[in-house]
């Protein structure tokens, strides 16, 4: 990566940061307001009445997002003026956001916006699909949301991809597409989903969507292989999209019989206390899976997220 | 104005029209399954307007996709009046040829000997005459000659990927190797170049064809054969400019001898059609392109265009077409007709379990006689999964499309195929019918698949499987371990319901050589005598009588 930095000295960055959590006080953060030092994680969730027209659940979207963002420190602690900015949201399959098989994409033209406003040279977004990039990038609605709102919609080249060392567990070297990772800030955008392999796919997951070559193979030992891409992306800022989650069948979705409404979104710097609240948005005890632990044994993160300074904001 | 520079005029305006119809050609071309949304009808207007193909197609389905088609009486009229006017100004690959002659050294002498007409190109209308019994007999093979189909195929298997691969992999070579003049980066110029493209005009990742070199070896073949005779495929090849010749036996716009000709034949040479402009009265209306050459090469005003009554004929040659051989093409037509249907396969005896047509394919026998192996369903297809026959459906069915899942599958949420088809061979179907449509069944091999062969955990396949209940399912097997010990293995299994052999788990299964979960036509909802599973009844793989969401194998949460 540009920086230069090693998945060693991440990792005892991680560590030592998680240590100082470990010592503040619990539940300050959520006492004292936004007036302190920044929470590390916020979650919003919407306390007004139930909205139904599009129009509503997108001021809804924008609400949830900004204030989780604004609880968290604003984006001006990700983003330094300059910055190219590239944003990961989950648009791989050929549904419409009302499937809740990709990420909403109010919340994802949210946050371009505000990496604009903090700053930012540009923004990208992209993904590498599995649904054709054609089809699945304007079904998502996000190519029309982000465009509107300033982004680059990158269509990715399997072409151009370049291997890196991940130097994991399980994966030494991986085929990666170098314009996501040369970025300056990568945010990490899923929604939460059903899957039947690993019960959730979230934050972690997403990240197959930086990979090229073939992911498939990732499944035989999903644990270690999410592991070593999360260790080797050094998430600074990931956003759980909430509002809209997908219950069964996933993660292709297709069925509005599992689709579940939650209006709540989640933004965080510890990735892995962002994969326990969600595991727990679909009814899991993170504990009850195997990717959480493994994630907060590699030192990736806190599965238990009201550990860490929290903020839990009511939105209305 | 003298002829001479009148012709100047003409041949200018002439060059343009076939620079814009080229352009627009390519530009339709270029749009088709660029981007999302329906596709408009412009986008074949090409075929619409080409009555070769209508009337083909006529013959052989007996019925007319659209209304549209009546422009190609459009083309028709043309002809009549100005003779084959479409071949020198609007044929995209008339234009091709057009170039492919020019770039061949000018003579400057007056050798006519390669530039007389010559009986061979009556050829073409026997082409024609074989092309017109067939598809009587109900079998319709014009798309391997007609001019449009050629090209657009071409264009979709070769031209555009092979644009594609040139753009993006010199492009990715600059960017990799980055080279440059201390801080003068090569990148600062390919990149943005490389960006613009790749947003904006490719979009797509890159499509691939099998047996594209075979179109693209015979597409060469083609236009090197203008080196040894100008436009050699419009002269004596082109079944369509064989029909629009017959309709140009008496045009209204008619080349006469005005003045006093020379005999020095520089109006012969530059004649691109062998229409013989240089022997008076002995003009071909027939052949004659229209395109002005012969006036402007003469030095003399001798020969010009003139609007004369039809009722006239324009000249003493014939066409002169010989019945013998008229008779025979007839025949030839025929036996072509008795041998594709000789074919196991043409008789449903046999299914191809690789023949797996594109969604809203109308059964075999009624499909082949609307595809013009045109290729704008490979055009279009988001996924690649399209890809031209060779012999999978036969002789008859060569260049067709298929899916091969290695390549691509069938995206659920899209049936742009068959709305981009220019005869219904591929029906046009609203996405909640097409969803509907089998177009074969996946099917596991064992001896390969990872839960199975090794008990690993995959489920990749299961993963993708588009359908809303998903087709494929887990059961839990306990299985002995080679150590003795035991183990649970989540194991895979396809319900034959709800699987329509979108291919997608063929498409993404670990194994890259030979996937492990193969799709085969097998219960293709276009041909009931391949369809092994009884249809309408609940699965006997789950218990319950009827499915339901409690039946699920596996659910997750329910609301």
């Amino acid at each position: 990566m540009r920086d230069g930095h090693t998945r060693r000295e991440f990792l005892k960055r991680t560590a030592a940061a998680g240590g100082a959590m470990a010592l503040a006080p619990l539940g300050a953060f959520a006492a004292e307001g936004a007036a302190s030092a920044p929470a590390e994680m916020a979650i919003a969730r919407w306390k007004a009445a139930a909205v139904t027209s599009p129009e509503e659940i997108k001021a809804m979207a924008i609400k949830l997002t900004e204030q989780a963002i604004s609880a968290i420190g604003g984006m001006g602690r990700f983003v330094k003026k300059g910055n190219v900015v590239w944003v990961k949201p989950n648009m791989a399959w050929n549904n419409g956001p009302e499937f809740a098989a990709n990420t909403n994409p109010d919340v994802v033209a949210t946050l371009i916006r505000l990496c604009f406003d903090a700053g930012a040279k540009q923004v990208k977004v992209g993904d590498k699909t599995v649904h054709e990039a054609q089809k699945s990038y304007p079904a998502s609605g996000i190519e029309a949301a982000a465009k509107a709102a300033g982004a680059e919609v990158v269509y990715l080249d399997d072409n151009r991809v370049k291997e890196v060392e991940l130097k994991g567990k399980r994966l030494d070297k991986w085929a990666v597409f170098p314009e996501i990772i040369e970025s300056d800030l990568v945010i990490n955008v899923p929604i939460v989903k059903h899957h039947s392999l690993s019960k959730v796919t979230l934050c972690m997951k997403n990240y197959m969507g930086v990979v090229g070559g073939d992911r498939g193979q990732w499944h035989q030992d999903i644990t270690t292989c999410l592991c070593d891409i999360t260790a080797f992306m050094k998430p600074r800022l990931c956003v759980l999209d909430a509002i809209r989650i997908l219950t069964a069948h996933g993660p292709t979705g297709g069925s509005l019989d599992d689709v579940k409404r939650m209006d709540t979104l989640a933004a965080g710097t510890n990735i892995v206390a962002l994969e326990a609240f969600g595991a727990e948005l679909m009814g899991h005890k993170p504990d009850d899976i195997p990717l959480i632990a493994a994630a907060a044994a590699a030192g990736l993160g806190t599965a238990d997220y009201r550990t860490i300074p929290l903020r839990e904001l009511e939105v209305t | 104005m003298k002829a001479k520079s009148r012709a100047k005029i003409v041949i200018w305006a002439r060059r343009l029209t076939q620079a814009a119809c080229l352009i627009l050609f390519f530009g339709l071309f270029w749009a088709a399954g660029a981007r999302e949304g329906e596709p408009a009808r412009i986008l074949r207007l090409f075929f619409d307007i080409n009555p070769l193909l209508v009337l083909i197609t006529w013959f052989s389905s007996r019925s007319l996709p659209t209304l549209l088609t009546l422009l190609s009486l459009l083309t028709l009229a043309s002809a009549l009046l100005l003779g084959r006017i479409f071949c020198g100004w609007i044929c995209p690959l008339g234009t091709i040829h057009h170039v492919a002659s020019v770039i061949r050294k000018r003579k400057r002498h007056t050798d006519t000997s390669r530039d007389n007409w010559s009986v061979w190109q009556r050829s073409k209308y026997y082409m024609l005459a074989v092309l017109l019994v067939m598809a009587l007999l109900g079998a319709q093979w014009v798309g391997v000659f007609d001019p449009i189909s050629l090209l657009y195929r071409v264009s979709a298997t070769t031209l555009y990927p092979g644009a594609q691969y040139a753009v993006e992999d010199a492009a990715t070579a600059l960017y990799q190797g980055n080279p440059g003049l201390g801080p003068l980066k090569a990148t600062a110029v390919s990149e943005p170049a490389y960006r613009f493209m790749r947003n904006h005009v490719f979009i797509r990742n890159r499509q691939a064809f099998l047996g594209a070199t075979l179109i693209a070896a015979l597409f060469v073949a083609i236009v090197l054969l203008n080196l040894y005779r100008p436009r050699f495929w419009c002269r004596y090849v082109c079944p369509f400019g064989a029909l629009l010749g017959l309709c140009a036996k008496r045009p209204v716009l008619q080349l006469a001898h005005t003045g006093e000709c020379t005999h020095c034949g520089r109006c012969a040479v530059r004649c691109p059609a062998a229409a013989s402009p240089d022997v008076p009265h002995h003009w071909r209306s027939t052949e004659c392109f229209g395109c002005w050459n012969c006036v402007a090469a003469c030095n003399h005003g001798a020969i010009d265009f003139r609007v004369q009554s039809p009722l006239r004929a324009p000249s003493e040659a014939r066409l002169d077409l010989s019945k013998r051989a008229l008779l025979a093409s007839g025949a030839g037509g025929l036996c072509g007709v008795i041998l594709f249907r000789l074919d196991p396969q043409t008789q449903q005896r046999i299914y191809n379990p690789d023949l797996i047509r594109p969604p809203g394919a109308r059964p075999e026998r009624d499909f082949l006689k609307r595809c013009l192996k045109c290729g704008v369903c490979m055009k279009a297809c988001p996924t690649n999964a399209i890809q031209p026959t060779l012999f999978e459906g036969g002789l008859e069915g060569v260049w067709s499309p298929r899916l091969v899942m290695r390549l691509g599958y069938c995206d659920y949420n899209c049936n742009l195929c068959g709305k981009v088809c220019p005869t219904e061979a591929l029906q046009p179907l609203l996405l909640e019918e097409k969803k509907k449509v089998k177009i074969g069944l996946a099917s596991f091999d064992i001896t390969r698949c990872l839960p199975y062969a090794y008990n690993r955990e995959c489920m990749v396949c299961e993963e993708h499987c588009p359908i809303p209940q998903k087709a494929i399912y887990f059961l839990l097997e306990e299985v002995t371990l080679r150590d003795g010990g035991k183990r649970v293995v989540k194991r895979p299994r396809v319900d034959p319901e709800l699987c329509t052999g979108c291919g997608i788990c063929e498409n993404v299964c670990v194994f890259k050589d030979r996937a492990a979960i193969r799709v085969t036509s097998a219960n293709e909802t276009r041909h009931a005598g391949n369809r092994p599973i009884l249809a309408g009844f609940s699965s006997p793989e789950t218990s319950a009588p009827a499915p339901s969401q409690e039946a699920d194998p596996y659910g997750g949460i329910k609301n």
